[in-house]
């Protein structure tokens, strides 16, 4: 009865009610967009992340990252690569020379990380070949050849079918240079790895590096992103001599980006709850107010505070719960299509590929994200029956019938 | 003086407003003796202590001074939820504007004071059938309280006092917003139940219509009795003014 009493005066003052609901869809659509615009755009910076700069998991010798000195190579690196090849959850496992070096041209130079990789399984894993916008790919029958991006190549002076020199040391710790000729160049979503990254083969360079069919990183890409610490746990059982991490500890920037941006989210979401707040109390308060009579006569005929409590705090959840499945709908329908046709920010695309995020998102909401929504809503509806409720408790029967 | 038979047993009520700054003795020392079955109507002038004595009565004010027995439950030293459920069990109200539930339909104000009593679902249907016959509304029962006649919705709040099966009815002014033909009518249901269920009756009014029809009738003035018209069979009911 209480709940029924409570649904009903919700249509006694249907323009006051009406200009509640309407701000609860108007928000919670804000809020579940913006969070699943969020969500869409952190999900992309790890997409982008796992598939150009960490992959799901690597393999290296424990002191390799401490300066990247390539004398830190995965002893028997082959075989090691095959057994994680062999494990079933893992898509690709591709061996690489990762040396610090310098590229330099008649023009210029500029210090860069030489990735020396395996061609067929680096683009199984990073789709290297897609991001060619010039040239070709390494081709088997044309040696020393290397991939360089836009970026260096206009700072260099560079083009495609010219030669350029990597200077870096071998293992040994003695300085090596090699001249390459440019047959591709290529393009990432992240202007800053453009800049600083170019691709050799490895069987270019191994030799010269003094690491002869050996690897001192094995990049490793999941089926799934679920598995990660199941694969990892199983992958330092089976090489405790070598240091495995996942993409969140190689890469904890980007993990820290994902807390903060779901932080952020919550906040905004905070903030518009916030002024929802202050709508409904104000509603309720007026509500209340109107009703001073009516709640005197019920204390009066026997409806205990509880009641009256329950009463009006059915009514604030349900008025806001009233306006959920409007804000939900429009929310949804929004991202469902945005979800299909990506949101482009062209003009800001510089801006976006500066950090490392491509200039079309696609907003999109897990279940998890959706239920906290929910829930901060239906807290905040409680949160603010309270006041309204409180100073219901106060009146007096007599009192309150002589309004 | 209490028997088996007492409702009500009202002692020494004074009820003071603005203590501090201005005294106002709404009520001042006032004794009052109700027995089941009675049909009273207290009258008196505006702001004699009418609506307050009935207030005392209801539990829905305390007194200043002296206390309010109600079938030897002394009600003055009752609080908060407790005083709520004593008037919800024992207690049936008439107010002067009727002051049904507007979102509720005839039917469910009656119910709805069950429902708040925990009754069995069945009792309520059957109750709240045998109320809305009784006061001759049980072709409104689906009605809101604003498609009824104020002598309807009046009719309705009475079957709502009924519906708990209190001890005794306060009804405050209850014709005073109703034509004579409606008055009537609510006067007749009010003394059919007081003659055949032996429910007790305390109004408030000005309206002669009731005071015409009432067994006993107490005088207020400036918050004392003046004058309490029992009639023989009550002549043990008492009033004390000081």
């Amino acid at each position: 009865m209480l709940l029924r009493i409570a649904w009903r005066n919700i249509g006694r003052n249907k323009k006051r009610s009406g200009i509640i609901i309407g701000a609860v869809t108007l928000g919670l659509a804000a809020g579940i967009f913006l969070m699943a615009f969020y969500s869409g755009m952190i999900e992309q910076r790890v997409r982008l992340a796992i598939q150009n700069e960490t992959s799901h998991l690597q393999v290296h010798h424990p002191d390799f990252r401490k300066d990247y000195d390539i004398k830190y190579y995965l002893v028997n690196g082959p075989a090691s690569q095959k057994q994680i090849q062999s494990q079933v959850e893992v898509k690709q496992a591709a061996g690489r020379i990762i040396i610090p070096g310098m590229i330099a041209s008649p023009s210029g130079s500029s210090g860069i990380t030489i990735n020396a990789v395996q061609p067929e399984k680096e683009n199984a894993i990073t789709g290297l070949q897609q991001k060619v916008r010039a040239g070709s790919y390494f081709n088997p029958q044309k040696e020393n050849s290397i991939l360089i991006s836009e970026k260096l190549i206009k700072k260099l002076k560079l083009g495609i079918g010219k030669k350029t020199i990597l200077t870096f040391q071998d293992s040994s710790g003695n300085m090596m240079a090699m001249a390459y000729r440019i047959t591709g160049v290529f393009k990432t979503s992240n202007t800053p790895f453009d800049e600083n990254n170019v691709f050799v083969n490895i069987s270019d360079i191994d030799s010269l590096a003094g690491l002869h069919h050996q690897y001192n990183e094995i990049a490793i890409l999941l089926h799934s992103g679920s598995s990660l610490k199941v694969v990892q746990t199983k992958l330092k059982s089976l090489f405790p001599e070598y240091e495995i991490l996942n993409w969140q500890e190689l890469a904890p920037e980007i993990a820290l980006t994902v807390s903060v941006g779901e932080q952020m989210v919550l906040i905004f979401m905070g903030i518009i709850l916030l002024a929802l707040a202050f709508g409904i109390i104000n509603t309720m308060l007026m509500a209340i107010l109107e009703r001073t009579r009516e709640i005197g006569m019920l204390l009066a005929l026997g409806m205990n505070r509880l009641r009256i409590f329950q009463m009006v705090l059915w009514e604030t959840v349900l008025l806001v719960l009233a306006g959920c499945p409007f804000g939900i709908g429009i929310a949804l329908a929004a991202i469902g299509i945005t979800h299909q046709t990506g949101i482009r920010f062209k003009k800001f695309s510089e801006v976006y590929a500066s950090f490392g995020y491509n200039d079309v998102i696609f907003p999109e909401l897990n279940l998890r994200q959706f239920l906290i929504i929910m829930i901060l809503v239906i807290l905040t509806a409680v949160l603010s029956s309270l006041f309204p409720a409180w100073r219901a408790l106060r009146l007096k029967p007599a009192v309150a019938m002589r309004k | 003086m209490k028997n088996n038979n007492t409702v009500i047993d009202a002692h020494n009520l004074v009820r003071v407003y603005d203590e501090k700054t201005v005294p106002i003795y709404a009520l001042n020392r006032v004794h009052l003796h109700i027995e089941r079955g009675e049909f009273t109507a207290i009258k008196g002038p505006s702001g004699s202590g009418k609506t307050t004595l009935l207030n005392m009565l209801g539990g829905l004010d305390s007194p200043t001074e002296g206390f309010v027995e109600i079938n030897g439950t002394n009600i003055t030293k009752l609080k908060g939820n407790k005083l709520i459920d004593f008037r919800l069990n024992n207690i049936g109200f008439v107010f002067q504007s009727y002051n049904l539930v507007p979102v509720l339909t005839a039917r469910e104000n009656v119910e709805f004071i069950m429902l708040l009593q925990k009754r069995p679902t069945s009792e309520i249907k059957k109750r709240v059938n045998e109320l809305l016959q009784q006061v001759g509304l049980s072709e409104k029962a689906g009605k809101r309280p604003s498609e009824l006649s104020g002598g309807q919705q009046q009719r309705i709040a009475v079957a709502r006092a009924l519906a708990p099966k209190p001890q005794f009815i306060l009804a405050d002014e209850p014709t005073a917003n109703l034509d004579s033909v409606s008055a009537g009518n609510l006067l007749d249901i009010m003394a059919k139940l007081n003659k055949e269920e032996n429910m007790t009756f305390i109004f408030s009014t000005h309206d002669q219509r009731v005071i015409d029809r009432a067994r006993r009738v107490i005088t207020l003035e400036d918050g004392k009795i003046v004058a309490d018209t029992a009639p023989a069979s009550t002549e043990h009911t008492h009033y004390e003014t000081s």
